[in-house]
Order: C-alpha cells, then structure tokens, then sequence
C-alpha cells in the first residue's frame, strides 16, 4: 500500500503558501532584501516553506545553503554554522584574541569567491536556538549580500537581534503563517493521496488538526503505515479513527515508536549529529532501511548535496528527549572519533567534532575551546564564555584566556571569582596589550562589582607601574580618572585627566566616560554635555571592545550633565530615548542608569510620584542585575521622593534597605540627601540640618559643587536658615542656571524681598522646576503680605497652588507654611510643625536644644499670627491649609 | 474533494449547457467589476477571450475525477498565465468571479453544497496552476 502512493509522497504537496513563495521570489530578485522570516506556530509548514524557497533558488541558479539551530550546536560558537565558514575558523592574533570581525570578512570573501559572486541562498532554521556568534555571522553576511537569508522563527520565541535589526532596517521580508484553510487542508489531502476522499475522513482530518499542516503530514502518513487509510476505486477511505491525541509530540512518537530497531538507530543519530554524510549512512546502515525511511517521510535526502538530515526539526527533539544519556554519549563520541579518523585536518568540521564532545559531556581541543570562546565574547554571550573558559583544563589557561574568563564572570556578577581568576591571570606571562586589559577589568570589578574604590586604585596604580607604552599607558591614566570620579571624587578626577593629550580614540572614549560627569559635577555642565556627546561619537566610530564601557553610558552622562544644566525637559527626552534603547539591547547597567536618572529629573521637576515609580524601577533592575553601587544610588532617591511626599515610613523602609549594602561614593553627598529629607518627614529637624551641612562639607571637600548647591539650598527650604552667602559662590563657579536660580531664591529670602523670590520662582518655573517654583511663590506670598501688600501676596499665593498642583502630592515644609500664607519665622513654623503633631513644649525643648520658656515664646507668637488659641486650634489652621 | 462534490461540480457545469457563454460573459464583468486592473492583462479581443475560457473550463471540469489528467491541464495553463504576469492573490480574486457568475447564470440551483464543492474545485485548480506557474518560472529565469 505504502508503495503505491509514494510517487505522490516523495514530495509532500505546498498547498495555501503559494502568495508566500512569490514574497520569497519578488525579495530574492529585488536585490532591496537582504533576506526573508518565517515566523509561525511549531508545524505550521516553517520548514517545509524555507526548502520550498531553497528549491526554487536552486531552480533558479542560485548557490544554496541550510543551517539549522539546536540545543547541541549552541554548545560551542558558530557550531551551529560550520558549513559556511569557508574561509577557515580564523587564526588568533598576537595577542591571543581571535578578531570575530576578520574572520567574518574572511569568511565573506571565501563565499564570494566559492559562489563567484552570486548570492548564497542560506536557511537558518530555528534561528531562536542559533548561538549568538552563529547569528552575527548569519546578520553580517545578508547585510553585506553574501547570502541571502531565510530565517524561520517559532511564534513565542525570542528573535534575535540580527533579524530585530536587519527589521527595522527594512532589509528583510517577513511572512506569517497560520494554519490551513478548510479548503486548502481539502486540497492538501487531494493532492497528497492523488484523488477524492470520502466526506467522513475528510472531516475527521480537519476535526482532529484543525489544519496544522505537520499534523495532517503525521497523521496521513502515520495512517497509511498503518492501514487506516485505503484506497477503493479511487477514492481514499478511513476504515478507523485517527489517533486522538491532540499532541504533535505524541503523534510523532507513536510514528518513531513503530520503527525497527535499526530505523529508529538511524533516526537517533541524525536527531544527535545531522546532517550526515549519505556516503557515510549507505556504508553504516543495512540496505533498505534509509529509503524505508524516506518514504516514511521520516528524513529527507538532499541528493545534490548528498547529505542526509531529518524531515521535520520536531522529529530530532522528540528523539533526543526520549534517548538514555548514555546512548547519547555514545553515539557523540563514536561520531567525534570517526569525523576526526576520516579527516586528519578538519577544517571547521573542527567545530561539529568539539560540538559533540561537549554534548557529549567530554573535553575538547583547548584551543577550539578559548577560540569559541572569544566568538561568544564577542556575541556578548558571556555565560558560553564561561562554560568554554571553564572547560579548559586547568593550568593550561593562558593570561588572555583568564582574562576571558574574568571579564565573563564580571559580567554575570560572579565578583569574588573575576576578581580571583583576574589576579591570577596577572601572574601570567602575557603582552603589555594583555596586561593593561587585565588590570583595566580588574579595577571594574572592584570598584562596580565588589564596591572597593580604593582596592581599583590600587590595582590601577600597580598596573601603571608595568605598562608604560605611550597609549597603553594613557588609557591607564585614564581608567585612574573614571575610579575617582565614580567613587566621587571629581576634582581629583579632573586634575588626573589634564594629565593625558589628545590620546588615541580608545583613551578618548575612557576619557569621556570619566570626564564627563566630573565636569558636570563640578559645575562645568556645558562642557559636559560637550564631551558626553564626542564621546559617544569616538565610542560608535571605535567598534566594539573589550573592558570599555557600553556606548549607552556617553548618552547616560549626557543625561545627567543636562539635568545639571537645569535643561530638565531635554534630559527627560533623552533618557526616555536611552532608557527604550537600553531596554532592546538589553544592557541592565543602562537600563538602571537612565530609570535612575528620570528619577532623579522627575524629583528636580517636583513630580515625585514619577520619582518614585522611576526609582523603584531602578532599584528592582539593579537588585536583579547585582550593579551594588548603582542600587545604592536608586534607594538613596527613593528614600528622598517617599520623604517628599511625607511618607517617613516608606523613606525609612528604602534606607534601610539602602544600609544592606555597601557603601557607593559616586554622588555620595547627593545621596545624604535622602537622609536629611527622611528626617525631616519624621520631623527630626535638628537632625535634618546637621545631615544636610555635614554632607555639604563633605561635597565641597571634592569639588561636588552641584550637589553642594542643592544640599545648601534644601536646609534653606527646610530651616530657613540662611546659606545664601555660598549659594552665590557656587552660583558664580558654576555654568548652571539651575544652581544660579537656587542662589537666587536664598538671597530672597535672606533679604525678605518679595520681588526677588517670585523672580526665583518664574526660574524655577522656566527650568521646569515646578516644586522649587511653588516654593519661591509661597515665600513671595509671605514677603507681600510682611511687606502690606496684601493683592500682591494672595496673587503669588494663587500661583503658588497652582505649581503645588502639579508636584503629585508633594508635603515638603517651604509649601505647608506657605500655603498658609502666614509670616511665620523658620523656628515659629519649626516648633509649630512639633506642636501640631501633639508634642510636647518640654519634647520640643529637647528636640531643638532650647529652653521650655523660648518654645513657649514661639509657640504664642504663631498662636498670636494663627488666630489660634489651642494646640488643637494649631493642628486645624495647618490642616485646613496644607 | 469528495466524488460525491466532483459529481455535483459536473453535473451543475452540464445543467449551464447553452448557457455556457453567458457565464463566461458574466465571469469578465464581474472579474473587471472586481479589479479594473486586470484588464490590461488580456490583450486579445474579449469575445475570442470568453471563447476560449468556456473551452477551458470544459476540459478542467471533465478532467476533475482523475487527477493525473487535471494535473497536465492546470499546470501547464498556470505556467501561461504566469507569462502573462498573473500573481497568486490574483487567483483569489478569479475565483471570486468565477463563483458569482455561476450563482448568477444558475441561480437556485447554485445551492449551498454545489457552491461548497465548487469552492473545493477552485481551489485544486488555483493551487495546481500557481504549482505550475512557480515551475515554469523556474525554468524561464
């Protein structure tokens, strides 16, 4: 029976893909394509479409190409792509590296070359499970028009970069499909059995597949095989049920189950190795039992590349789920050993030997492995780097090999082991090129990974001992310069860098890593924005790199040199920006950074909700990434929006989390503010205050001068107190005009003068400032009324409302009393703030370090300017107004 | 296709009878009515054009119980079609034609199942054409 319709089942018919095929043909001839996807359910027909458009290439006089992603091949770098690496694997340069973009141009010229030039038609099956390497190549070859590529996708999983890219590049066309029609499953069946067949199986077939064409490929075969499906006078009957089951996975394995030991033997070892030589399988395999399977369209012979695979990438998966460990391992090893026997020079094949000795749970060749490894490095695969690196026997890891592996484990916040692996690896014989990469990467452990500043000066000091090459030894003065100003020291930074020239484009780029901030710290904002900006340019013109930072880091400082700038919209806009692409290129660092950074712009602008939602955000993402430092940074500016908006409890909450981890000094003083604010929503003024002048000092003593202006300026807010006289300093040694508002707003109040504080406001409000704005109003408000010009003062109070309005529920004192509208003293608002919340005169007395007598004095006068006769009544006129 | 509906395709084809060129008189205008388009792609005169789709049909729909014989009629009048440069979703739209101008010629006994088997039929034929079609292609580039 299976004979007679074999004829018709050596090509299983392509029924309803027709519109498909021509997308195909229409992209291949425009030369705009660098490619076509295939996205769909598992069985929709991806693969079958993908060998349809090979055929028709081929037709065409088109050189083709088949790769296909597994778990197996994503063991080692492009293992999953041997068969286009026809320029060789590449050879690792002096320094031990092997150059991932050389050996794809050189694999480029080999093609081009083999196929003369013409496109090589390349379908990447499953490119999901396809290793990192293996998809760049994959990317660079369509894009330079080497191959053109056609890449089928499983509907749920993760599309690879290349493809996201060559996307939105409009260089690729995409087709979806769906399942079959009724009427094309209806044809389907026609054409498969080559004539009519009885209404009833008819429907049995679309009830039981509902036109998944995988499905009714299984089932029509799977019921000839066994009988259910008859031919009478040319019409095909159904003399039973079909199979139930509503499982592609159980169907196919009943199929495989059915077979003869010697069948299923086969099918296991191409589920484990395909595809594999037909000359090889002839020779291996009893007659008969290859074309048994191919007419049970269980593998597929490709005659013109005399190579032999399986029919369905499904059928593999089912194998290898149900195969012993053991049988697997044996098969490997036996292949491994035969591939090797066959071919004393291997060539790439080298790479499908290593592939099934790792499947195998074995050891390969050190040098495929620390090749593969830079491959993946390369990917930004780092856990494959790890698993490589970590395969390599000890004592025969050289020093660029540990620093592989240092990075590596960097990078998946495996700290105490970089740091380990790297020292070692510096008591290693290695080039000067090696040596300053090793302690490069080990200074960013310890100061990003283990949080010890001081520990990554040290190594940085000792490197600059040994590598002393005019531009080796610049980007070491240069990483010396990112230490202290991530470690919060920017002034020093600064100095460090005036050290350098012009350096090579490399340096240049460490450089605005480090400078940038520093600058903007120090109040240089413009020349911030300046260097964030060259520094982003020489970053994208330089490639990518080992132990630089990533590019998104020039457009995070970017960030925060505008915020410091007071351009609070720009920088919003362009961490927004930063933030989306941070989150597609997956880069966590980034991604905390810039949520950080919208924090920290939205607390400027007075939208504390936003802060806090942003915050939250960025402490989560650097909790999960394991970045300590920047988590410290995050928590600190959560605790300051919860204190802004009143809430002591959940500011307390966020330090106290805070305090679980290490101490972070990159914008140390900035994050004090988070406990003086803490204290004053707990009403701790006295504590506040001291918080605030402490960290001020400690800002002025590293040149912060932005953070000292803000730190100066909140006690203002907060206290009244007067710090106008060094808010003007600041103010003149800074570009910013946010900070020259904040002098402002402090000599108003100083001076009382109701004109210059609602100039103070309009500032702020012109930065965008809204809270600090409604501030300065409400202190006009008071300096109108004081100064009996009553319209003046009720106008200024509106206003000031009105930007309270849109602070998103903001409780910080400089609105409470100004909302008030009452001429208050710093110390009358103080002790009537205590007062209200039912403290006693003697409690307040000791808070604030006075007599009971002088409290008491306060305390009348506000009752007096109040109309208030109770500290019942008190409680009332604040809360009727705040 | 059940032989049941490749009977009835048959059989409501016989019942056109003189009819036949009214039907494919029917099937242009409603094929143009369509998509204006597509009458640029038929350069002969339409009456000699309605002519030869009446032949054309006759043979596809005497040929439908066996599908070798169906197979050597539709492949190689896709691959001519192809050359005239008509692309797969033009084929959707043929069909739709098609179907409307039979329900109008036949009227009531254009029922429900004659015009699912018909759907059925079509869809063989376009299927079978496009194969040919692609194949042709092929070989001409």
């Amino acid at each position: 029976m299976l004979a007679d319709v074999a004829i018709t089942l050596q090509r299983w018919p392509i029924v309803g893909r027709r519109s498909e095929l021509e997308a195909f043909e229409k992209a291949l001839c425009s030369g705009e394509y660098a490619g076509l996807v295939i996205h769909g359910r598992p069985g929709v027909g991806k693969t079958r479409l993908a060998d349809e458009c090979r055929l028709q290439a081929a037709a065409a006089g088109h050189p083709t190409e088949r790769v296909a992603g597994s778990r197996t091949t994503a063991l080692l770098p492009l293992g999953a792509v041997v068969a286009l690496l026809a320029g060789g694997l590449g050879r690792p340069g002096p320094d031990g590296q092997v150059d991932a973009v050389a050996l794809f141009e050189q694999t480029r010229r080999a093609l081009h070359e083999r196929h003369h030039g013409r496109r090589l038609v390349t379908i990447a099956d499953d490119v999901s499970l396809l290793d990192a390497a293996s998809v760049a190549l994959l990317g660079y070859l369509a894009a330079q028009e080497t191959i053109f590529l056609i890449a089928t996708v499983r509907t749920g999983e993760p599309v690879p970069d290349l493809v996201t890219g060559l996307w939105r590049d409009g260089r690729l066309e995409r087709v979806d499909l769906g399942d079959l029609s009724r009427a094309h499953l209806d044809t389907l069946l026609h054409l498969a059995l080559g004539g009519p067949i009885e209404a009833g199986a008819g429907r049995e077939f679309w009830a039981v597949t509902r036109g998944n064409p995988l499905y009714v490929r299984e089932l029509v075969l799977g019921a000839l095989e066994s009988g259910a499906l008859v031919e009478r006078s040319g019409v095909w009957h159904l003399e039973d049920r079909l199979p139930s089951t509503t499982r592609l996975q159980d169907l196919v394995e009943q199929r495989i189950g059915g077979l003869s030991a010697e069948a299923r033997s086969v099918i296991e070892l191409l589920a484990l190795c395909q595809p594999l030589e037909l000359g090889y399988l002839e020779t291996a395999v009893p007659p008969g039992v290859l074309e048994l399977l191919e007419r049970a369209g269980l593998v597929a012979i490709a005659v013109a590349d005399q190579e032999v695979r399986l029919a369905h990438p499904l059928h593999g998966e089912v194998v290898r789920a149900a195969m012993p460990r053991s049988r697997a391992r044996a098969i490997l090893l036996a292949q491994a050993g035969r591939l090797e026997a066959a071919t004393p020079d291997p060539g790439p094949a080298a790479l499908r030997i290593a592939v099934w000795r790792l499947d195998a749970g074995g050891r390969p060749d050190p040098a495929v492995l620390v090749r593969g490894a830079h491959l993946a490095r390369y990917a930004h695969d780092f856990r494959v780097v790890r698993r490589l690196i970590e395969a390599v026997p000890g004592g025969q890891l050289d020093a660029a090999g540990a620093l592989l592996l240092g990075e590596a484990l960097y990078e998946l916040g495996a700290f105490d082991a970089s740091e380990r692996v790297l020292a070692s690896g510096q008591q290693l014989p290695s080039s000067e090129h090696v040596a300053l990469r090793l302690a490069v990467t080990r200074a960013k452990n310890a100061q990003w990974g283990l949080c010890q500043p001081e520990a990554a000066l040290a190594i940085n000091a000792a490197a600059r001992a040994v590598v002393t090459s005019p531009p080796l030894a610049e980007e070491l003065v240069a990483d010396e310069a990112s230490i202290l100003t991530f470690s919060g020291r920017p002034g020093r930074a600064l100095a460090v860098l005036e050290r350098i020239a012009g350096g090579d484009r490399r340096t240049r780029v460490v450089r605005a890593i480090a400078g940038a901030p520093a600058l903007a710290m120090t109040g240089r904002t413009g020349d911030a924005v300046r260097v964030a900006e060259d520094g982003f340019t020489d970053h994208a013109a330089l490639g990518d790199d080992l132990a630089i930072a990533h590019p998104a880091m020039h457009i995070v400082n970017q960030v925060f040199a505008l915020t410091e700038a007071g351009r609070l919209a720009d920088a919003e806009r362009l961490a927004r920006a930063g933030a989306e692409i941070a989150a597609s290129d997956r880069v966590p660092i980034a991604q905390i950074f810039f949520a950080a950074n919208l924090g920290r712009v939205a607390t400027l602008q007075g939208r504390l909700a936003t802060a806090r939602r942003y915050y939250a955000e960025a402490a989560g993402l650097a909790q999960v990434h394991r970045f300590a430092g920047p988590r410290q940074l995050a928590l600190s500016g959560l605790a300051l929006a919860h204190a802004m908006l009143g809430d002591a409890d959940g500011a307390g909450q966020a330090l106290a989390e805070r305090a679980t981890g290490p101490a972070f000094g990159f914008r140390g003083p900035e994050q004090q503010l988070a406990d003086a604010w803490t204290a004053i929503a707990a009403r701790r003024p006295a504590e506040a205050a001291q918080r605030f002048r402490d960290a001020a000092a400690q800002a002025a003593s590293t040149a912060h001068r932005t953070a000292e202006s803000w730190l100066w300026h909140d006690l203002m807010r907060t206290s009244g107190q007067d710090t106008s006289a060094r808010l003007r300093e600041l103010a003149d040694a800074c570009d910013s005009p946010l900070i020259s508002a904040r002098a402002r707003h402090a000599a108003g109040a100083r001076a009382r003068d109701a004109r210059e504080l609602a100039g103070a406001a309009a500032d702020f409000e012109a930065l965008g400032a809204l809270l600090l704005a409604a501030e300065a109003a409400a202190g006009a408000a008071e300096a109108f009324s004081r100064a009996g010009d009553p319209r003046a003062a009720t106008a200024a109070l509106r206003r000031s409302s009105a930007l309270a309005g849109a602070c998103e529920g903001a409780a910080t004192p400089g609105l409470v009393h100004g909302a008030a509208a009452v001429p208050l003293s710093g110390r009358e608002r103080e002790i009537v703030m205590l007062a209200a919340e039912g403290m006693t005169s003697k409690d307040i007395a000791d808070r604030l370090f006075l007599s009971v007598r002088t409290v008491n004095n306060h305390l009348q006068h506000a009752y007096t300017k109040l109309g208030v006769s109770s500290r019942a009544g008190l409680a009332k006129a604040l809360g009727s107004t705040s | 296709m059940t032989p049941e509906q490749i009977t009835l395709v048959q059989s409501s084809f016989e019942r056109l009878g003189p009819q036949l060129p009214a039907m494919a008189a029917r099937f242009y205008q409603e094929l143009f009515g369509r998509d204006p388009a597509l009458r640029a792609l038929f350069t002969t005169d339409l009456a000699e054009q309605q002519v030869r789709f009446a032949e054309k049909l006759t043979e596809i729909v005497r040929a439908m119980p066996r599908l070798d014989d169906l197979l050597a009629h539709t492949r190689a009048l896709g691959a001519r079609h192809s050359g005239y440069g008509v692309r797969a979703p033009d084929y959707q739209t043929v069909g739709e034609a098609l179907l409307d101008a039979l329900a109008a010629v036949l009227g009531d006994h254009f029922d429900a199942p004659t015009r699912q088997a018909w759907t059925l039929a079509y869809n063989l034929v376009a299927e079978t054409m496009l194969e040919g079609a692609a194949s042709a292609r092929r070989i001409g580039t």
